[in-house]
Formats: C-alpha cells, sequence, structure tokens
C-alpha cells in the first residue's frame, strides 16, 4: 500500500512558468474508494536566528515566521476508486499564472544556514472519516522563469585586486611586515550560476614563503527581526589555487565551481537577503599555523593575508 | 707367394663415380648471376643462401615503419586504446621497477590517517637520537613509518573498496575513496616511492574515470528500463547526448570541483577527463585550463607527475593538438630550472636530494616527450617553434633555454630529419644548457648519435665540427672527452673529415697520456678505436694517425685486448701482411695480449679466439722474397707467444709452407730450406698432443722429401714412429677417441713410405716391420687399430712391389725404390714375408674384436685387402673364407658392403673395392697447405 509522487524531470528542476508535470503512483493490494486525490504546491521562505549576530532574546525566539511564496492545490480525480495493482495517474500543474505578475515571487530553491526556499509538492487521496487517508510528499526545485534570465555577465566586469603588506586590516607577521608582499590579480565581481568562476591571480613578489592560497565562497544571510537585521555569514566551499610556495610573477587560474544548491541568485527581497562573498586567502609559512590546525580559515591570523570581494550571482540563460 | 700386379690408374678410373657438369652452383640462389651482383660491391664471389635472403628481406624491413603505422592507424579505435593502456602499464611496471625504495616508506602523517591503517608505528625511540645529527628532524617530526608492503596491500585493498562501492551503486564513497587516494599524492616527502605510489594511485583513478565514462555512456545510450536507445559512436558531438546524461556528467565536474584541495581536485578531474567530452565539442581548452592550474603546485614533484597524469589521461581525448604538451615540458622547465641552478644550496646532502629530485622527474619529462613525438601528424616545426627551440640561440643571449635532462629527452625524441636540419641552432641549444641536471657531455654524445642516424650536407657537418671541438677542447677531464667524441667518430670517419680526426686524436693523446685511465674511460676509448678501427680499411691507415698509438700505449686491461684483438683481425682479414712496420706492430700487439693471457684469467671463449687471431696473424706475414726474415719472423713468434698448441702447430706449417717456397725459389740455397725444416723439427717436440705431433711429423717428411733432404726425412719419419709408438702404448684415456686419428696417421705414412727411398742400413722393409711389431706387441692397442695397421701395411707392401710405383716423390734427386731395388728379388721376398705374416694373423686379430659389427666390417675389409693385393690360390682362399664366414656371422644378410664384397670374391676379380683404393690412393705428392677455414 504505497503512493508515491514521480516528476517528469529526474532532476526536479522546474521553472515557475513551466507546469509541474509528473504521476502519481499508487500500488495497492485492493481497490479503495476515495472522494478525491489533491494535489498541493507549497512554497515558502523559512528564516530562522540562531547565533550569530542574533541577541539572546531572539535566538531564543528561535523561528519566525516563515514568508509564503506559493500555496496552492488542484483536484486532480474526483471522487472514485483506485483499482489494485500498480495505478499511475499523470498530473499537470501551472505554478504562476501569467496573469498574476509579480505578487509572488517564485525565489529559487535554497538551502543555507537561516534560510532555506523550499518548494513541496504533496499528494492527498482523502477517504471518508473511517479510513486513513493516503498522502506523499516530494520536494522539487524551482530554478528561475525564462523571462526573468538575464545575459551572462561580460568578462569586463572583472575587478582587479591588490594584496600588500598595508592592505591587511589585522595584524601581520613582523617578517611579512618588514619583508613584504604583493599579490595581484582579476575576479569578476558577477557571476552565472551555471559556469565556473574565473579570475587569475599572480604572486609578484614575497619574502615569506607561501604555504597556500586558497578561495573561500561565502554567503551572507541577512534577516529582518523586527527593526534589525541579523546578519550571518558562512563559508560554503573553499578551493585551493596553489599548494606550497609557487613561483613569482606566475599567473594562476582561479577556477572554482559553485556548488549547486548551496548557491543560489543574489536575493535582496525585503524581509530577508542572500548575498555571497569571495574572500582570497593567501597562507603564508609560520611555524604558528602548527599550532593552530583547526581554526575557522576566515580569522585573521599573523600569517594570513586576506582579499574579500563581493559577488553577484545570477542565473543566465 | 707373389704380389698381384696393379693398374692404379685404371682402378681409380673404374671405381671413381661418373661426373656430369652442372646447370648451376649448389649454393647460388635460383637467379645467380643477377643476384650476385646486387648482393654486394665487395668482392665476394661466393653467394651463399644466406645472404641471398637477407638481402630479400631487407627492402620490408626499411618499409616496416611505414607498415607499422599503417597498420596502426587501420586498427579500430578500441585496439588503439588497447595499446595505448598497454603502453601506460608497461611504463608504470619500469617506473616502479627503476625506483626500488626501501621496505620502509617513511610517510607523513596526513597521509598515514588517510591510509587509516591500524599499524604505524611512530618513530617514538629513535626520533630524539636523530633530531641531535638532524637540523631538519623538527620539520619531520610528524613522519610515520609504513612497510612498503602494507601501502601497496592497502592501496589495492582500496582499489577493491573503490570498486565494490561502485557496482553497489555507492558512487559517493567511490568517488571519496578515490580522492582520498588522490590525496596520497600530495605527500612527496617518499621521494624514492612516489613512482611506486603514483602508480598505484592512477591506477584507481583510472578506474574510477573509466566506470564515470561507461555510467554515462550508459545513460545516452540506453533508457532506464534497460531498453537501448543508440550507440554512440566514437567520434560523437556533444549535441548527440542527451540532456539527462549532460546532467549527470556535469554532477561529477561540481562534485570534484568541491574538492578543497589542489592536487586531488587536479587529479579527479584528470580521471574524469574524457568525459569532457560529453559536454563540449571542444574538450582541449580544457587541457589548457588544467596546465595552468597545476602552476599552483609548488612541488616539482608532484606537479611533474601530474603533469604526466595529464599526458596519459588526455590520450583518450583523441585530439590531436599537442600544445597542452609543449605547455607541459615548458612549465616542468621552469619549475625545474630555481632546483637545478648552482646558486642553490651546494653542501653534498641538498646535492644528492637534488639529484634525486632530478632522476624522479625524468620519466615524466621522458613519457610526455614521447607523447609529443608519437605521431607526427602535426608539423615538428611547430612543435619546434612552439619549444622556442626554432628561434636562432644567439638571441638567448648564453641563457638556456631547457634544463639539460629536458634537452636529453628532446634530442632523443626528435626526428632524425629535424635533427640533421636544425644541427647548429641545437647544437648551440646543448652548449647553452649546461646545469646538474643532466651531464652535459652525454647531451652533446647523444646528439652525435642522432645526427649520425642520417647524412648531413658536409658544409653543416663541418660548421658542426668545428664548433664542437672548439668546445671540447676546454675539457680537461678525459672521460668528458671521449665521451663527447665517441658520439662523433662516425660522422667525422663518413665525412672523411681526416684533420678533424687528427684533432681529436690530439685531443685525446694530450689527456690520456698523464694519466692513469679509469675503467669508464677505457671503454668509451674502446668504442671510439673500434669506430675507427672499423672504419678504416687496413691497419695501416690507422698507423699513420698520429697519437693512435701513443694512445694505444696507454690502455690497458680488458680494452686494449679487444682493441688489440681487433687490430689483429683487421690486418690479417684481407691480404698477407709484408710492411716491416706493420709486422713489428703486430707482433707487438700480440705479444701484449699474449702477456695479457698470462697473466689474467681470460675466459675460455676469448682465449680460443686469441689463438685463432694469433696463429690466423703468423700465416698472414710474408715478407716475399726475404724468406730469412719469414723464418726469423717464425723463430720469434715461437719465442714470444707460442703458448699454445694451436699456435704452435701453425707455426710449423708455416714453416713447412716456407720451405716448399723456398725450394720453388731457384735463388734460394738449400741450407735455407733445411734451416726451415730444422725449425719444424725443434718446434715439433714441444706439441703437448701426440697426434698433432704425429701428422707434423709426417707433413715435415712429406716436405723434406719434395725438397730432396732423404736424410730429414727418414730422420722425421723416425720421430713420427716413436712418437707413433709411445701414443699407440700409452694408455691414456683419450685413446680411444684418438683411435681414428691414429689409423689415418698410420695410413699416412704408409702411404708416403711408398715413396721413400728404403734404407740399406735397415732392409728396405724396416719402417714397416717395426709398424707391424708396434701392432702386434702385447699392449693394451685395439685390434681393430691392430687389423688396420695390418691392412694399411699389406697395401702399401702391394704398391712397393709393383714394377712402377704407383707415384714419386716430386723432387728429381729422390729415386723411387722401383729404380733402386729393379729386379732385387730379395727386396720383393722381404715385401712378401712381410705380408705372409699379416696373413697369418689377419683372422685372429679380427676375433679378438669385440664389437660384433665392427669384427664383420673388419672381415670383410681384410678380404678386400687380401683380394686385391694377393692372388687367390689356395694359401689365400681358405683364409678369406674363413673371414667371410666370419662377417656373415657378424653381418645381417642384406649389408651392402657384405654382398659387394662377396660379389667381388665370387667373380674371381682382381680389381680392388673401393674401399681398399682409399688407403693409398689418397696419396698427394704435395701437402696441401690451404689455409685452415
Amino acid at each position: 500500500m504505497s503512493v508515491e509522487i514521480k516528476l517528469s524531470r529526474p532532476n526536479r528542476v522546474y521553472s515557475p512558468d513551466e507546469p509541474l508535470e509528473g504521476k502519481v503512483i499508487t500500488k495497492l493490494s485492493s481497490s479503495i474508494s476515495h472522494y478525491g486525490i489533491r494535489l498541493t504546491v507549497d512554497g515558502s521562505v523559512n528564516l530562522q536566528v540562531r547565533g550569530g549576530s542574533a541577541g539572546v532574546i531572539e535566538s531564543l525566539a528561535g523561528v519566525i515566521k516563515p514568508i509564503r511564496i506559493v500555496n496552492k492545490s488542484i483536484e486532480i480525480r474526483s471522487s472514485g476508486k483506485i483499482s489494485s495493482g500498480t495505478t499511475e495517474i499523470p498530473f499537470s500543474m501551472i505554478l504562476r499564472h501569467p496573469g498574476e505578475g509579480n505578487l509572488e515571487k517564485f525565489y529559487e530553491t535554497y538551502h543555507g544556514s537561516n534560510i532555506s526556499i523550499q518548494y513541496l509538492v504533496t499528494v492527498d487521496i482523502v477517504r471518508g472519516y473511517l479510513h486513513k487517508s493516503f498522502s506523499a510528499t516530494s520536494e522539487f526545485i524551482i530554478g528561475s522563469g525564462k523571462a526573468e534570465l538575464l545575459e551572462s555577465p561580460d568578462s569586463s566586469e572583472l575587478v582587479m585586486f591588490y594584496m600588500t603588506q598595508d592592505t591587511q586590516r589585522h595584524p601581520l607577521l613582523p617578517e611579512l611586515k618588514s619583508g613584504g608582499f604583493l599579490v595581484t590579480g582579476k575576479i569578476p565581481t558577477q557571476c552565472s550560476l551555471s559556469d565556473p568562476l574565473i579570475g587569475e591571480l599572480t604572486v609578484e613578489a614575497s619574502v615569506v614563503p607561501i604555504h597556500s592560497i586558497d578561495i573561500h565562497l561565502v554567503r551572507v544571510e541577512s534577516i529582518l527581526v523586527g527593526e534589525r537585521i541579523v546578519t550571518e555569514s558562512s563559508l560554503i566551499q573553499t578551493t585551493q589555487i596553489a599548494d606550497g610556495d609557487i613561483r613569482r610573477g606566475l599567473t594562476l587560474p582561479i577556477y572554482v565551481m559553485l556548488p549547486r544548491l548551496l548557491t543560489c541568485p543574489t536575493v535582496l527581497a525585503g524581509p530577508f537577503s542572500i548575498e555571497f562573498k569571495v574572500t582570497i586567502v593567501v597562507s603564508f609559512h609560520s611555524e604558528l599555523q602548527k599550532l593552530h590546525p583547526k581554526s575557522d580559515p576566515r580569522t585573521p591570523r599573523l600569517w594570513l593575508a586576506m582579499e574579500t570581494l563581493p559577488l553577484e550571482l545570477i542565473r543566465t540563460r | 707367394m707373389e704380389f698381384r700386379n696393379r693398374d692404379y690408374v685404371a682402378e681409380a678410373k673404374i671405381h671413381s663415380l661418373t661426373r656430369s657438369n652442372a646447370d648451376s652452383h649448389p649454393l647460388s640462389a635460383s637467379y645467380p648471376s643477377f643476384q650476385v651482383e646486387i648482393i654486394d660491391d665487395e668482392k665476394n664471389d661466393i653467394a651463399d643462401p644466406l645472404r641471398a635472403l637477407s638481402c630479400n628481406v631487407a627492402h620490408p624491413f626499411e618499409d616496416f615503419p611505414d607498415v607499422h603505422n599503417a597498420s596502426t592507424s587501420a586498427l579500430s579505435n578500441d585496439d588503439a586504446t588497447q595499446i595505448l593502456a598497454k603502453d601506460w602499464t608497461t611504463f608504470k611496471r619500469l617506473l616502479m621497477q627503476r625506483f626500488p625504495s626501501s621496505k620502509m616508506v617513511s610517510i607523513s602523517s596526513i597521509a598515514a590517517a588517510l591510509l587509516k591503517s591500524g599499524k604505524t608505528h611512530e618513530k617514538s625511540s629513535g626520533i630524539h637520537v636523530d633530531e641531535l645529527d638532524d637540523p631538519e628532524g623538527s620539520a619531520e617530526q610528524d613522519v610515520k613509518l609504513i612497510s612498503r608492503t602494507e601501502y601497496i596491500s592497502r592501496l589495492s585493498e582500496l582499489k577493491n573498496e573503490v570498486g565494490h562501492a561502485w557496482h553497489t551503486d555507492d558512487r559517493i564513497t567511490s568517488l571519496k575513496l578515490s580522492i582520498k587516494v588522490a590525496r596520497l599524492l600530495m605527500d612527496t616527502t617518499v621521494l624514492q616511492f612516489y613512482p611506486t605510489s603514483f602508480s598505484l594511485a592512477t591506477d584507481i583513478l583510472d578506474m574510477l574515470g573509466d566506470m564515470v565514462w561507461e555510467r554515462i555512456k550508459q545513460k545516452v545510450e540506453f533508457q532506464e528500463d534497460g531498453t537501448q536507445l543508440c550507440s554512440l559512436p566514437e567520434d560523437f558531438q556533444a549535441s548527440d547526448i542527451c540532456s539527462d546524461a549532460k546532467e549527470t556528467c556535469f554532477n561529477w565536474f561540481c562534485k570534484i570541483g568541491s574538492i578543497r584541495e589542489l592536487l586531488p581536485r587536479i587529479y579527479l578531474e584528470l580521471a574524469i577527463l574524457p568525459c569532457w567530452r560529453f559536454l563540449v565539442d571542444r574538450p582541449a581548452d580544457v587541457l589548457h585550463r588544467l596546465v595552468l592550474m597545476m602552476r599552483g603546485l609548488a612541488d616539482p614533484l608532484a606537479s611533474a607527475y601530474c603533469h604526466l597524469y595529464m599526458a596519459h589521461r588526455a590520450q583518450k581525448l583523441l585530439s590531436s593538438d599537442k600544445g597542452y604538451l609543449i605547455t607541459c615540458i615548458i612549465e616542468i622547465n621552469a619549475m625545474m630550472k630555481p632546483i637545478i641552478s648552482p646558486k642553490e644550496a651546494t653542501d653534498e646532502r641538498s646535492l644528492k636530494s637534488k639529484q634525486i629530485r632530478v632522476s624522479l622527474v625524468e620519466p615524466a619529462i621522458e613519457y610526455i616527450l614521447k607523447c609529443i613525438f608519437k605521431d607526427p601528424q602535426q608539423q615538428v616545426s611547430n612543435i619546434l617553434v612552439e619549444l622556442g627551440l626554432g628561434q636562432n640561440p644567439s638571441e638567448l643571449l648564453g641563457r638556456s633555454l631547457f634544463i639539460s635532462v629536458i634537452v636529453h629527452h628532446l634530442l632523443k625524441e626528435l626526428p632524425v630529419e629535424v635533427i640533421s636540419g636544425n644541427a647548429v641552432n641545437i647544437l648551440r641549444h646543448i652548449e647553452f644548457s649546461n646545469d646538474s641536471s643532466f651531464d652535459q657531455c652525454m647531451n652533446f654524445r647523444l646528439f652525435g648519435f642522432r645526427l649520425s642516424e642520417r647524412k648531413c650536407s658536409e658544409d653543416v657537418v663541418h660548421a658542426i665540427l668545428d664548433m664542437l671541438i672548439q668546445f671540447i677542447s676546454q675539457y680537461t677531464n678525459l672521460e668528458e672527452y671521449l665521451r663527447v667524441v665517441d658520439g662523433y667518430v662516425d660522422i667525422v670517419l663518413q665525412n672523411q673529415m681526416k684533420t678533424h680526426l687528427q684533432v681529436i686524436l690530439e685531443g685525446i693523446a694530450t689527456r690520456a697520456c698523464k694519466k692513469w685511465m679509469a675503467d669508464s674511460e677505457l671503454e668509451n676509448l674502446q668504442s671510439i678505436f673500434l669506430k675507427i678501427l672499423s672504419h678504416l680499411n687496413c691497419i695501416e691507415d690507422a698507423l699513420e694517425l698520429d697519437h693512435f698509438i701513443d694512445i694505444l700505449d696507454v690502455m690497458r686491461g680488458k680494452s686494449r685486448n679487444n682493441i688489440s684483438m681487433h687490430i689483429l683481425d683487421m690486418a690479417t682479414r684481407n691480404d698477407y701482411i709484408s710492411h716491416p712496420t706493420t709486422i713489428q706492430f703486430l707482433s707487438e700487439v700480440a705479444q701484449g695480449l699474449h702477456d695479457v693471457t698470462n697473466s689474467l684469467n681470460m675466459m675460455d671463449e676469448d682465449n680460443q679466439r686469441l689463438r685463432h687471431l694469433l696463429s690466423r696473424f703468423i700465416q698472414m706475414v710474408d715478407y716475399g722474397t726475404a724468406m730469412e726474415h719469414n723464418l726469423a719472423f717464425l723463430v720469434e713468434s715461437r719465442g714470444a707467444f707460442a703458448f699454445a698448441d694451436e699456435l704452435k702447430e701453425t707455426l710449423v706449417h708455416s714453416g713447412n709452407r716456407l720451405a716448399i717456397k723456398a725450394m720453388k725459389d731457384a735463388k734460394v740455397q738449400l741450407s735455407f730450406v733445411r734451416s726451415c725444416l730444422a725449425f719444424c723439427e725443434v718446434t715439433i717436440p714441444s706439441i703437448s698432443s701426440g697426434i698433432k705431433q704425429l701428422n707434423l711429423y709426417l707433413e715435415t717428411a712429406e716436405v723434406a722429401l719434395a725438397c730432396g733432404l732423404v736424410c730429414h726425412s727418414d730422420g722425421l719419419i723416425d720421430s713420427a714412429l716413436s712418437s707413433l709408438r709411445s701414443l699407440a702404448l700409452s694408455s691414456d684415456s683419450q685413446r680411444r677417441i684418438d683411435t681414428d686419428c691414429i689409423i689415418s696417421a698410420v695410413q699416412k705414412l704408409c702411404s708416403l713410405l711408398v715413396i721413400v727411398p728404403g734404407n740399406p742400413k735397415f732392409g728396405v722393409a724396416g719402417i714397416p716391420k717395426s709398424l707391424l711389431s708396434l701392432a702386434n706387441s702385447p699392449s693394451s692397442i685395439t685390434p681393430r687399430l691392430r687389423a688396420k695397421i695390418s691392412f694399411a701395411i699389406a697395401l702399401m707392401s702391394s704398391a712397393l712391389s709393383q714394377n712402377k710405383l704407383p707415384y714419386h716423390a716430386s723432387s728429381t734427386e729422390v729415386f723411387g725404390n722401383d729404380l733402386l731395388f729393379f729386379g732385387d728379388s730379395s727386396y720383393r721376398q722381404e715385401l712378401v714375408s712381410l705380408s705372409h705374416c699379416i696373413l697369418q694373423n689377419m683372422l685372429d686379430v679380427i676375433q679378438q674384436e669385440s664389437s660384433q659389427v665392427v669384427r664383420g666390417n673388419l672381415a670383410l675389409e681384410a678380404c678386400n685387402c687380401i683380394a686385391s693385393t694377393l692372388p687367390m690360390n689356395n694359401e689365400t682362399l681358405p683364409i678369406c673364407a674363413k673371414l667371410m664366414d666370419l662377417a656373415r656371422s657378424c653381418l645381417s644378410a642384406d649389408n651392402a658392403y657384405l654382398q659387394s664384397t662377396s660379389k667381388f670374391l665370387d667373380s674371381w676379380s682382381w680389381i680392388s673395392t673401393t674401399t681398399a683404393a682409399t688407403t693409398t690412393g689418397c696419396y698427394q705428392a704435395h701437402p696441401d697447405f690451404s689455409q685452415p677455414v
């Protein structure tokens, strides 16, 4: 006795403009009668505040009321009977009618630490009071609608960055301070989600040997709680681009694949926002490093040089 | 009793086979005259079948590379990939063998954790002691030891785990395990073990990559329920791939892209590199990106092997673009340069670790360069330009473009036409690349070898050698000088650059003559000399070269022996040696060789070759009309190097030849002939082998007789007899084998005795008698030998009793017995009584023979002997009858010899059978001094 939803696409990705298609599959040992089969789509932004910059009270308050994006229900079959064995009931549901305009913003599916945007489709087979209803739920993923797609960003939108001992806002090792270093590079400020982040980096000079160069992809989630904005940033992915004391003056490619689901187009909505940043961290050889083997890589340390740049993620064609 | 009268000429005529003209030479090929001319221009008048064959084979052999290429291109892609896989497997195996590591491998603690093997034991006790001597000890604190076998077994375990996880649809686990494996390659502290670790790890990565490829391919070709949609062609386009498969493929790249560390990320992407073909049509761009990403790997070892893995995996992309490989080489070169630059620390330890690192990186360079030049579809000149070798080296201002180890492998791989086309440029590049990664002189040398593979224009060759000689003139080290020169000797000789050769030899001489040469130097020198010698036509040309002898003089040991042997071989190969200086030189060479043989334990084979060479040398010396010199030479040689029987034998032969030659020359006095004979006579006793002595005595006796010196020949025959006696009587175990030799010697002696004038002092039958008494002596002499001696004496007696001897001595001064004893009845009587005596004993002797077959044959031979020498009468018939009975009892009835003998006896014919004739018929008045072959 089981009911499941099988969506038409194995990757379960749909755009808001497309109908959500699939079938309800029932596997029954004996035939049943029902009062109708209903399909419900529910999309919401779930927000929660914990730790981070939130105060004690807010964190106690915990979950903030979710923002509903969509809640629709249709009957895909009126009351009747389902015979025993395997039965497939196809369905198709329009998520957004063209006339509905921007009232409901279909944000892309996103699972973050404080914010998650989730879309669920539920099927209910309602039976009389004496019988238990059957239901099944499945998550589907919303990618941006075609109409909202932007052109691929221009490669000209690369920003140059310079890192020297003087650009660092935290204390450095004395030998770094005195010896000096210069790391330059280019990185885009806007990047398509389907493309890797491509830039370049050159260690022009450094007296202290380099240990590693990493690119951290950081997301910044902000939630409006009452009058305050609670912001928390978390590390999504670290990508090493240099391992060891590389040659000076050599241009290294920055090539970072963006993790799916952990990223989404940058969202700046009223009650919440999801933004991204790129942090370039050059770590120099230091004995001190061994004393802190497992620290947050974003914590400024004496042997680290860092540069953080904002990154706007967009969905493109 | 009388002997039969025999007409030997008639008998020979009857028994010889009829001759007929042959249409073709039995050894020539089917189209003799035509073929012979083609085969070679040398003075080979014998066209042997082997040579003809090799000529036929030569053509397809030259075409071989083409055939090979054609076949590979004709192969289906499947086979091509199989060949690739095979190549890679061989390469990996060689790689592992090349760097054998100790039993224990020290790995970093991170790697140890990855291996998660329970049994890693820390160097707890030893570490403090180590730290004291080891200033860097503190840095290596977290080093763990693990045994090599454990490491290997752990990796093969991991491989099984990866495979298992995959097949149970737990693909994420197999990916995670593979990443773990790839992380192991970050640890380059294992040094010598790194290649092994690389081979094992890439094995796992290859497996994963292939599995991913198959999975996505299956997604394209099959529906979820297993029905086949299509079959993907080999050269599919990205547009042929359904979006579902693309999605899966892209997911893989995303997963791999999320690996934090650079090295494992690159390795994993390389593992699934072929899958880019599902996504993009020009996956070659990916390669360029990956090469650039590898710049982030600061460790040269890790980086080089990463490049190596790329060269391997990229072959699966079926792209003909080689640009990325060229970039690989340039990158590796740039990375290695600072390591090997002389400025870096120069203490011994770091120098050694540097060398180890270079040697570890070398296979990667080798493989990548091989890949670049694998199929020369792309214009090689393009490759050269891209490598930067196309530019004029003078623009480099003396800076090296490539480190020498790369130059070395480039030289190895570059096609010949490129080498000869850019010779001057390449030489400049070699000149500039002088660093510790590879010995520069070896590059010069290799260049020489490559250059000599194809004929270059004369100008180029001259330019090259002028540059080279100028360059190596700065070398003070002999070994380096020799190594370089060795590479160019061929070119110099082929182009007949006499002055250059002289300069080179002078260079060697000035460097070699002051010092004690090391073995490796000698080896190089030997190689050079062998080349020079094999190029020159005759030894005189070599002697004309300045310094040749000087250098030869400073050589020693095995190399010198080899050269000496080669010189002797060369000198004696073609013509007689007549020039006194040459002979003098060669004598010294031979003397040197001989001295070495005495002091060193030479291999048996070498020794035999040496003996052969020396005797050949003795034979080939010919002073022409200055025969006294020739004899003097023989005497000297005997004193100098006649250490073996073979040589003494040759000396005697030469002495005899000289005597014959002198005799023919009217101007030479008889006394010279005597001295030749005397030389032989005194030389023979020093030969240890009795048989050889005997034969040489006989030969010399013949020569003496031919020269009319009866006295000498008598004395020699006497000596022969006594040596025969001692030979026959000696209870040496060797004797059984020698019996045949003894028999033939006795037969020869008997045939010689036919022409020796009877000595009145001992009576005409003196010698035969003593022979007979020897045969009848109650010693351990075999019945067969005894019987054979009897037959020989009987036949000889028969010949002597003829009115006219079958042959005479060639000298007119020696009279035959037919003249000396004409009409002397006592002479005949003596002979008859001799054979009578033989006749009586014959049956008894034969019956003593133990072997049945031999007994039968001897009986038949006796019959034939009797029948052909004596008339059949009451005296001989019963004996013959008995002998035939004996033969019948011993041999089967259908034995051909038995049948023909019985027919012969029955017919009462007086003509002897061929067997009997052989005893006397083979004699020739002059010994044949043809050269041994």
